[in-house]
């Protein structure tokens, strides 16, 4: 059991690159074969999950070296909570990415194409158990490759100036947090979280400036990895123009992993002492709330369909920070439950969409009249999500806003409530009228089935269904995110 | 581009370029260096190549294919090596397969030796795939 962590890890970077190998002589292996190692990294993880719980968490000390001077990953809750979301997400992606795929790019990359999602996935799951600022460091550095190659695969001037654009962003990000990692280790003389958790408090009496700016750094870094409102440019662009499955791994998965480590470093590394010395629990609110209103105003003025997508994410990457800097324990499981509420909605409208291009190549907003005609299912699907957006009760984007606004007034600050209220209205604005297009414009088409590929169907009912369900009975997701929010505070 | 003095003086440095990436492989226990240098060492002499006499010549020396194939098996040897330390009961990549040596000799250190080895494939193909990358320019 104790060897599962580094297993998921592992097992997935070999068949990564197992996967072109395959590719030359047995192609028709290649979709199997993703899809039964990440149906077995879910059993595993879920696994560990019950294991965790049961006996608390631990520590995995690669090659028996333990730290400071081995690597260790922290197998708890929270990283289990993330592999859990970022695996099954993919795993309802990539049976979507079978059938769309074979006409956004060439044949012979699409071999290339799984290797590089499973490298994202890898390194996304190691950044998830990661408990120590080179391991962070190096797995940031593969997601953001491997994430940029995602987009730069479809052969189209827009995915190469998105990708490149996203690249250069991605790595100023990268110096920010390797100048402040760089920052702790000055002072504190460690790497691994833990040793830096002990260590800090007395650092911070001797070096207090090292170590606020190191705060600010990782803060800024992260911020722009996961596309925090100021820092958001590169977004739009890279979730817009890239194939469908990209996208919504992308938007869905892959901007909140940079917030579940900047959780991590907030709560258990630096702790709440430290944090009260800047106000960084303001400044976050702050750029959550202009995230939350902007997002959503640029969105309204969008034409295309995906751009639209893309800019509601960077709205909802606001409550997610929103929840992080709350510091209430209700704010913490809200933005813990949009993590994985925001994932599954987010991937389920961006392959509604991708299945709107695939069947009609229509991506202006304006042009889905009728659309609800041709494509029932999709359009009743991307109905559902929409619907998850704007937060009405029985979809799983309730569950988590009414923990926010539970957390808000926890933190006594009620101005929040205000915010999630309005916003919520604003996400109504836009994604509405889509949905008014569809099935209540003119009719001008004769009513029909939608024709799209099975596994299409399938990924899109299995999104559909889960964010239904997460609605009606959120139950254990929401224990989890409490005992998450718990094992955060107690931590610091 | 056929220069005899350039192209002779390639053919006589390349066997000294590979065997100098080689020793720093093999040696990346015992002194400064190891996969990711000795690697680069190595892949740079196929690019060297590459320059004096054609990209063809070179292409059919260490195909585009072939680049690709070792740079795959570099990463599955390394992590075959790594989980064969979980079954020989250790943890992940743990220095249990076979005896440490004697400090110093060239055969020592347990897996590291063989690790370095398939970091230094891994390396010296991802240089060469890289190089023969830009110098095909796709037009979109």
């Amino acid at each position: 059991m104790t060897h599962l962590p580094i297993l998921i890890i592992t097992t997935s970077l070999l068949v990564a690159f197992v996967l072109p190998l395959l590719g030359r002589h047995f192609p028709r292996a290649v979709e199997p074969l993703i899809i039964g190692i990440i149906s077995a990294n879910i059993v595993q993880v879920s696994g560990l999950l019950l294991y965790v719980n049961a006996n608390g968490t631990f520590r995995y000390a690669l090659g028996g070296w333990s730290p400071p001077w081995g690597i260790a990953l922290s197998i708890d809750a929270l990283g289990l909570f993330m592999i859990l979301i970022i695996q099954s997400v993919s795993l309802g992606i990539l049976i979507f990415a079978r059938d769309d795929l074979i006409h956004e790019i060439e044949n012979s990359l699409k071999p290339w194409y799984y290797t590089l999602f499973l490298l994202l996935l890898t390194a996304m799951t190691g950044l998830s158990v990661a408990n120590d600022f080179f391991n962070v460091f190096v797995f940031m550095e593969i997601s953001t490759i491997t994430a940029c190659a995602i987009i730069a695969i479809k052969p189209h001037p827009d995915c190469i100036e998105a990708s490149l654009k996203y690249l250069i962003l991605s790595t100023l990000g990268s110096g920010l947090v390797l100048f402040g990692l760089a920052l702790v280790y000055m002072v504190t003389g460690y790497l691994s979280f833990d040793f830096i958790a002990e260590s800090l408090p007395n650092a911070m009496n001797l070096y207090p400036l090292n170590i606020i700016v190191s705060l600010a750094l990782l803060v800024v870094g992260m911020g722009i990895k996961a596309a925090l409102f100021p820092l958001h440019v590169w977004l739009p662009d890279a979730h817009s123009s890239a194939v469908s499955p990209s996208s919504a791994i992308l938007s869905g998965v892959v901007v909140k992993i940079y917030a579940v480590i900047l959780i991590r470093l907030l709560y258990t590394v630096y702790g709440l002492d430290i944090l009260a010395h800047i106000p960084i629990s303001q400044i976050l609110l702050t750029m959550a709330t202009l995230a939350i209103f902007m997002g959503s105003l640029f969105a309204m003025g969008q034409t295309d369909i995906k751009r639209m997508l893309a800019y509601s994410s960077v709205a909802q990457i606001g409550y997610i920070f929103l929840g992080i800097a709350l510091l209430s324990p209700s704010g913490i499981t809200g933005g813990i439950l949009h993590i994985a509420n925001h994932a599954i909605m987010k991937s389920l409208l961006f392959l509604a969409a991708g299945a709107i291009i695939y069947q009609t190549g229509i991506r202006k907003i304006k042009d889905l009249v009728g659309i609800g005609y041709q494509m029932p299912l999709t359009m009743g699907i991307f109905g559902v999500g929409a619907l998850a957006m704007v937060g009405i009760p029985g979809f799983n984007g309730f569950v988590s806003k009414f923990h926010l606004a539970v957390g808000a007034l926890e933190a006594q600050q009620p101005v929040f409530v205000i915010v999630i209220l309005i916003s919520s209205l604003m996400n109504a604005v836009y994604y509405f009228p889509i949905l008014i297009r569809a099935f209540f414009g003119p009719v001008n088409h004769q009513m029909k089935f939608d024709q799209l590929p099975l596994g299409m169907v399938i990924s899109l009912i299995g999104f559909a269904v889960a964010t239904i369900y997460l609605g009606l009975l959120p139950g254990g997701l929401i224990n989890l995110a409490e005992a998450i929010s718990q094992f955060l505070l107690s931590r610091s | 581009m056929a220069d005899l003095v350039l192209q002779t003086v390639v053919k006589l440095l390349i066997p000294f370029i590979q065997m100098y990436g080689i020793f720093i492989i093999i040696n990346g226990h015992l002194s400064p260096g190891g996969g990711f240098a000795g690697g680069t060492i190595l892949g740079s002499s196929i690019i060297l190549y590459a320059l004096a006499f054609h990209v063809e010549d070179a292409l059919a020396h260490y195909s585009r294919s072939r680049a690709k194939m070792m740079e795959s098996a570099g990463v599955v040897a390394f992590a075959l090596i790594g989980l064969f330390g979980i079954i020989r009961g250790g943890h992940f990549l743990a220095n249990n397969i076979w005896g440490l040596g004697e400090t110093g000799t060239l055969l020592s250190g347990g897996i590291i030796l063989p690790i370095t080895l398939a970091i230094g494939i891994k390396v010296a193909s991802t240089m060469i795939t890289l190089f023969f990358h830009l110098l095909e320019e796709k037009k979109l």
